[in-house]
């Protein structure tokens, strides 16, 4: 007989065995005869300990059959079919499961990165909104098109790798699906940024050294000041601010992104 | 006409002024008056947000602070149909006699620039092309006495003076909108609510200097701000207000630096924001080797209101040397937060105890933070030194670009330091050998100290070290990097002490000399267990608590959530 079978009987019986005692339990609210004639009295006596009895066995029954409830049921259940990666996963404490590691899709850079010159430019001048068309556009800097860019404009390499590498807001590695920029300002310093940040990190599982979460799901941006500082600590979340956070509440704000 | 404003700047968003915005138009919507609701900027008073302003017909305004989905609707029936909502209060007496720059701040649809006309914009403008020449503006505003809001406080009059003695045939003007000092925010808010004024700025400047070109360069880390300037000057262009004089934004792409002047005119031209040496001044030779005046943003929106009200209204405002109003943003430790706009010559005081309703929680007021990373802490026995240029640099801080943060007795003054001298560290463009590497000594010191493993002669090194960076440096930002120390270790010497001899943080902030502890008042309520991300209190209902401290990461949320003040900082 299979496990699946075991399982239904040990939880008919545990059912069973449930049903008999509740229906003792019931029976014996009810307030007991207080019968005068001794007979009657002996027959009520007898009926409390039969039932005492009864109950006795059918506890000792109940543990047995849900003992093997459990045990053929948690072998005998399916296999749980994997559930889609979704964002509330990323959301638990418990470690996030391995990352896989992300496949850069083969992706048309010289469509955009054409037109983008069309509209800004092919001077040197260019180079900045031309790398933040780049980045809005990918969200980060991807090499493919910076290649690009050099081969159709005046800018050189050795151009591109200095602007691009001095200003904080040009990145060069893919980001996560949300970018949370933390506010470091001195109002939020001193309101507790340093502590947000550590409990978002704790909270995204985010390791030592890395900005994004191995699902890919956040990265965490700490910036200078988003100039909100009457609603310090503030965070903003691609672009939604959020203010008077605690690092409860912040984790909180995330949330409301999924 | 009944008006029902609601503020949509960065901070009513943040607090969730969208979902009222819905719900106010939902109602008015149902009682047919959807005109009346208008989406304003901020009018500085952040702390209210989400906050909603009601002008009556009788010009009587009514304001509703913290307003939720839930009570916007009863808002608009009291108003337009005689319903009944208790709360709103008449207005609050601004603090200052005169708001300039934030005149409209809060008061008109940022994206009408019929608002904006109606209120009298647009007609210094006017009045400059049809009846003064270039020579009478720059005149005008060097009678009125304005200078530089941007922190240097250069007169502006003299600044358009000389680029229009300039003989070049191509020149600039470009608005500082790179507001890159943590705990300032004025420049956004006036961008934000306001575009029109400084654009309005911007092409005065234009007409004075005899430029055909300007610019305006916005950090990105404001992308309402970018997006309203634009759509200003669009909207302007399309009534054909800025004929003769193009212009165009810029948006930042995060580094700090950019705000000195000629890191700025590096940065416009696409490269690394470097600063280089001056002179020649970016007045004589500067953005693409022309003659190019660069006005901060607050500068800008006090130039229509002195050609509009004249040279004497604004020069009456102030201290004989310090003319006119400053807007402060007042963050920190205190209660009413937000966008202040005072006369100068207003003591610390004064703000912080009448403008910002004193301390939060009660708390002990002990230092303001003025200036940003370049300027320092005024200590709370200073507090009577009135704001004005020069009073501000003889404490040692300086007025900067106007980001005045609070704090209070739980604030570490090395702590500070240590934020401000990090920041500027990471923002050093590298130029300068001292920048470079002196401001990395000095903040290897401070966290040294932080972490109560300061050596015996740190102190003295930290000032030579600061004096060294202080002279060696090229720009601005160098230069002023050690203020926040020098400050700090002038009028808090003490606390300096107690990191270095006695590992100890007196203000129980610097998380390597602290422990947490649970006092008597627990009730075992366990909150603080449930709290705790690294389980660094044991889960123990009806029993007195306690931190295992090799767990702890000092994170304070058990502090936080407990409701008995049972947690102590040892």
């Amino acid at each position: 007989m299979s496990r699946r079978r075991w399982a239904w009987i040990s939880g008919c019986v545990a059912a069973l065995c449930v049903a008999i005692l509740i229906a003792d339990y019931l029976a014996a609210l009810r307030r007991p005869l207080d019968s005068k004639i001794p007979a009657e009295r002996l027959r009520i006596t007898a009926a409390r300990l039969s039932r005492k009895q009864r109950d006795d066995r059918a506890a000792w029954v109940l543990m047995a059959a849900a003992a093997a409830f459990l045990a053929c049921a948690r072998q005998g259940a399916r296999p749980k079919v994997p559930k889609p990666a979704r964002l509330a996963a990323t959301m638990v404490r418990r470690p996030p499961p391995p990352a896989v590691a992300p496949v850069a899709p083969e992706i048309e850079f010289s469509a955009f990165v054409e037109d983008a010159i069309a509209r800004l430019g092919r001077g040197k001048e260019s180079a900045i909104p031309l790398l933040q068309a780049i980045q809005a556009h990918y969200r980060y800097l991807p090499d493919e098109a910076l290649r690009h860019l050099c081969a159709l404009t005046e800018i050189t390499p050795a151009e591109i790798a200095g602007t691009s590498s001095f200003y904080a807001r040009f990145r060069r590695s893919p980001v996560g699906k949300h970018v949370v920029r933390v506010c470091h300002g001195t109002a939020c310093h001193v309101a507790g940024a340093r502590q947000i940040t550590d409990e978002l990190r704790r909270y995204l599982a985010i390791p030592e050294g890395a900005d994004t979460d191995p699902a890919r799901q956040f990265t965490i941006d700490e910036v200078a000041c988003l100039g909100c500082c009457s609603l310090a600590p503030v965070l903003m979340v691609d672009g939604r601010p959020a203010g008077k956070l605690t690092p409860v509440t912040a984790c909180e704000a995330l949330r409301d992104d999924v | 006409m009944i008006e029902i404003r609601i503020g949509l700047g960065s901070c009513g968003v943040a607090s969730g002024a969208g979902p009222v915005r819905d719900a106010l138009e939902g109602a008015a919507h149902k009682l047919g008056a959807r005109g009346a609701i208008k989406a304003v900027g901020c009018n500085g008073m952040c702390y209210r947000e989400p906050m909603v302003e009601v002008a009556g017909p009788d010009g009587q305004v009514t304001l509703y602070s913290h307003v939720t989905p839930q009570t916007a609707p009863l808002i608009v029936r009291k108003h337009l149909r005689r319903g009944r909502f208790p709360g709103g209060e008449p207005r609050p007496d601004s603090g200052t006699s005169e708001r300039i720059v934030l005149e409209n701040c809060g008061q008109i649809d940022p994206l009408r620039i019929d608002d904006y006309i109606a209120r009298g914009g647009y007609r210094a403008l006017a009045t400059c092309r049809a009846e003064l020449s270039p020579q009478q503006v720059i005149d005008t505003i060097t009678a009125a006495g304005l200078r530089g809001r941007g922190g240097a406080g250069f007169p502006t009059g003299r600044k358009w003076a000389m680029g229009r003695a300039q003989s070049s045939p191509v020149k600039y003007v470009i608005c500082n909108g790179d507001e890159g000092d943590p705990g300032a925010f004025m420049d956004r808010l006036v961008l934000e609510s306001d575009p029109h004024r400084v654009v309005e700025g911007l092409a005065v400047a234009a007409y004075a200097v005899g430029a055909a070109e300007g610019y305006f360069y916005i950090r990105t880390e404001y992308p309402l701000a970018v997006e309203r300037v634009r759509a200003a000057i669009s909207h302007a262009q399309q009534r054909g207000i800025l004929d003769g004089v193009r212009l165009e934004v810029r948006e930042g792409a995060g580094a700090f630096v950019c705000g000195e002047e000629t890191a700025l005119i590096q940065s416009l031209e696409g490269k690394r924001g470097m600063p280089r040496l001056r002179p020649p001044y970016p007045v004589e030779k500067g953005f693409r080797g022309q003659p190019t005046v660069i006005n901060n943003v607050e500068t800008l929106a006090c130039v229509p209101w002195i050609l509009r009200r004249g040279a004497a209204a604004f020069a009456a405002l102030g201290t004989p040397a310090s003319r006119g109003t400053k807007v402060f943003s007042l963050a920190g430790k205190v209660n009413r937060g937000g966008l202040i706009e005072v006369p100068m010559g207003i003591t610390i005081r004064e703000v912080v105890e009448k403008i910002g309703g004193g301390i939060r929680g009660g708390r002990q007021f002990k230092a303001v933070q003025m200036g940003g990373p370049s300027g320092g802490c005024i200590p709370a026995r200073l507090a009577d030194t009135p704001i004005d240029y020069e009073a501000l640099a003889q404490t040692g801080a300086i007025m900067g670009s106007g980001g005045l943060v609070v704090l209070d007795d739980r604030d570490c003054m090395v702590d500070i330091a240590r934020f401000f001298l990090k920041f500027t560290q990471a923002e050093s463009c590298g130029k300068c050998t001292f920048c470079r590497i002196g401001t990395k000594r000095m903040l290897e010191i401070l966290e040294r100290l932080c972490e109560g493993n300061g050596r015996p002669d740190d102190l003295e090194k930290l000032e030579t070290l600061a004096d060294y960076v202080g002279r060696a440096s090229l720009c601005g930002l160098g230069q002023t990097a050690p203020n926040p120390v020098l400050t700090t270790l002038r009028y808090f010497r003490e606390e300096y002490e107690a990191h270095l001899h006695q590992r100890r943080c007196p203000a129980g902030r610097c998380p390597a000399l602290i422990r947490y502890g649970v006092t008597d008042n627990c009730i075992g309520c366990t909150l603080c267990a449930q709290a705790c991300p690294v389980g660094a209190i044991a889960y123990r209902p009806y029993e007195k608590h306690a931190v295992d401290d090799r767990l702890c990461t000092r994170c304070d949320m058990c502090r936080q959530v407990c409701q008995d003040d049972a947690i102590e900082v040892i």
